[in-house]
């Protein structure tokens, strides 16, 4: 699957238009997207930082791509998450980077990094779980 | 709770109601409901929340922002003088597939508080399936106290 082709299919999903994010990295076990900033994001209408909401759905997006590259109409199908918010998500892009910790017949558990201007000072971590079946 | 009356509780509401940025502008929440206790929340169907092409199915992730939103809310009406307020971490389950038209409801308190955090747990169902959880989460944020409250913040700026 080339990231164009993913990209295409990102691009039919209502949600994802709203989060305006490309994949930019895919492999077997993992999938990095930027997403760029809009007024639409703001949670904070004083400070302007991300609605923390829009970061963990960005996570939730990039993690469902690490699962489910190949998938056409719908991504992959979430169970739950947990989200630890380090830092302020303030204007500008958002990096997030999705790793299969382990994917099983049934269940795949992912953990995802969001960060700005280095992955070392992160914005964000989550862990997702998927069903998938 | 001492502190907050019922009438400062509906005029945080109503300067909610109309904000004017940012996702809760998208999301067009209504508060239907406001005390220390509980607060319900309304968002209407939208669209582009969607990740199916037929638009019938909600993200997961709106259900999320849609909690975190409300979390904050809570702690605002339950918690005398804070003036910061910033999510620790959030957990959701995501229990039945959101997949309806409907309205969306969402109800959620702040249960326990002690001088920096504050504990939350909420609840969403489509409007007329209150028994239908779709999704439940909770939460912790950091909270700050000092003399610039955040409901002088909020009542001082200009309608």
């Amino acid at each position: 699957m080339t990231i164009d082709a993913i990209n295409a299919n990102v691009s039919r999903v209502p949600f994802f238009r709203f989060l305006n994010f490309e994949v930019r990295d895919i492999g077997e076990r993992h999938a990095e997207a930027e997403m760029t900033f809009a007024t639409r994001h703001i949670g904070n209408p004083v400070t302007e930082y991300y609605h923390g909401g829009i970061i963990a759905s960005f996570m939730e997006a990039t993690a469902a791509i690490a699962v489910r590259p190949d998938f056409v109409k719908m991504p992959a199908k979430p169970i739950n998450l947990t989200v630890d918010y380090l830092r302020p998500g303030v204007k500008g892009p958002l990096h997030a980077r999705a790793d299969i910790t382990r994917k099983g017949r049934r269940i795949a558990s992912v953990s995802v990094l969001a960060w700005q201007s280095a992955p070392d000072t992160p914005v964000a971590e989550g862990l997702y779980h998927f069903l998938l079946v | 709770m001492a502190g907050m009356t019922q009438a400062q509780m509906n005029e945080i509401a109503q300067v909610w109601n109309r904000r004017g940025k940012g996702l809760i502008t998208d999301m067009a929440l209504r508060i239907e409901e406001i005390s220390a206790e509980a607060v319900q929340v309304r968002m209407p169907f939208n669209p582009d929340f969607c990740v199916d092409a037929d638009q019938t199915l909600l993200h997961g992730g709106v259900l999320t922002a849609l909690l975190d939103s409300v979390f904050g809310l809570a702690n605002f009406v339950a918690i005398e003088g804070v003036s910061t307020m910033a999510t620790l971490d959030l957990r959701v389950d995501y229990l039945r597939p959101a997949q309806s038209r409907a309205d969306v409801i969402v109800r959620a308190h702040c249960y326990r508080q002690t001088r920096h955090i504050a504990f939350n747990s909420g609840s969403i169902w489509f409007d007329g399936h209150a028994n239908d959880e779709i999704a439940r989460g909770t939460a912790s944020f950091a909270l700050t106290r000092g003399e610039n409250s955040l409901y002088s913040q909020i009542m001082k700026e200009p309608a």
